[in-house]
């Protein structure tokens, strides 16, 4: 029996899943470097047994429900978008849908002078707005406060 | 715990019950923090990393099959979360001859044999997280209270018999880097 023959079974003797032979034991109560080696396998053994497991902190389950709830916001809010855009997709199709059959049923092909017409329309929009324009500026302060108080709901729940 | 009330828990857990997922965490947040802790000596970014694994844990479910135990399956995402954090650690292979091996070995002292100092087991925690991952998990997990053979195994996709192969590997390299690197 050798040193290099002995090398490999220092742990599995150590850990006791190997009873060494007779020339084995022979071999260790004779050379130093072996009984050394053994020595020192077998106090990295009581080491590994010995040791206590790192506990993870009071609060560790509080937090992985915290995470968990934040990556199911994130997975919502995707589904959300896809929604969104899914919608705006679909508006889009409506309108050109519509655009679409206008022109197969030739409305693009009648004359007329849309400028002439759209001057005339503001001209009535104008004097009608004038005549309420009280109305007017409160509706549009109402429309403003209805605007803000939904966006900061938005922002207030992100 | 028991496979019945394991399978009753994995369904509740996949039918979105949060309370069932928070048993889960507790029941096996002992097992996971030690594992990653034992292996990633930054405590924060151990416990980051845990939680990481349950959220793993948490989207892999409906995918469970079943087939292995709840440990064994969570023991496995642990080593995948290990070896995306220390991807040196992941790509050795363990038949490879380690580096250090062939320098001369210093033949351990009497000091070396009593492992009671707190600088020797300071020595023997760092050589530990030179080791390859798949070695490190190994001796961690074997060490670990309720890791049988069978699960190491399962966990490690080794076979049965090589196990205990690996793991007098492993601590035979813990002991090589002692008498090479952390004298």
């Amino acid at each position: 029996m050798r040193c290099h023959e002995l090398e490999p079974l220092i742990e599995a003797i150590a850990d006791g899943t190997f009873e060494p032979a007779p020339e084995d034991r022979a071999h260790l109560s004779s050379c130093a470097a072996c009984s050394a080696r053994l020595a020192q396998a077998q106090g990295i053994e009581q080491w590994l047994t010995s040791r206590d497991a790192p506990q993870p902190p009071a609060s560790f389950t509080v937090s992985v429900m915290a995470r968990l709830g934040q990556e199911k916001w994130k997975t919502e809010r995707v589904v959300d978008i896809g929604f969104n855009l899914a919608i705006a997709a679909g508006v889009l199709v409506i309108l050109a849908g519509g655009a679409g059959l206008a022109w197969s049923l030739g409305f693009f092909t009648i004359e007329i002078d849309v400028g002439a017409l759209l001057d005339a329309a503001t001209a009535q929009v104008e004097g009608r707005v004038m005549n309420q324009l009280q109305t007017v500026a409160i509706a549009a302060v109402l429309l403003t406060m209805a605007l803000v108080l939904w966006w900061w709901a938005e922002t207030a729940t992100d | 715990m028991k496979s019945t009330s394991e399978h009753e828990l994995v369904e509740r857990c996949r039918q979105g019950d949060d309370t069932a997922f928070r048993e889960l965490v507790d029941e096996y947040k002992g097992m996971v923090f030690a594992l990653v802790a034992r292996s990633v000596p930054n405590r924060g970014r151990a416990e980051e990393l845990a939680q990481e694994v349950f959220l793993k844990v948490h989207k892999g479910l409906p995918y469970f099959r079943g087939e292995a135990k709840l440990s064994t399956w969570i023991y496995r995402i642990v080593v995948n979360a290990l070896s995306q954090e220390r991807p040196e650690l992941a790509t050795v292979s363990l038949d490879d001859v380690p580096e250090g091996e062939d320098r001369e070995r210093r033949q351990p002292g009497a000091d070396d044999r009593a492992f009671g100092d707190v600088v020797l087991r300071d020595r023997l925690q760092k050589a530990i997280e030179r080791l390859p991952i798949q070695y490190q998990v190994l001796i961690n997990g074997h060490y670990m209270k309720g890791m049988r053979y069978e699960e190491l195994a399962a966990a490690l996709d080794l076979p049965m018999g090589t196990v205990k192969t690996h793991l007098h590997r492993a601590k035979r390299r813990l002991r090589h880097l002692l008498e090479t690197e952390y004298r």
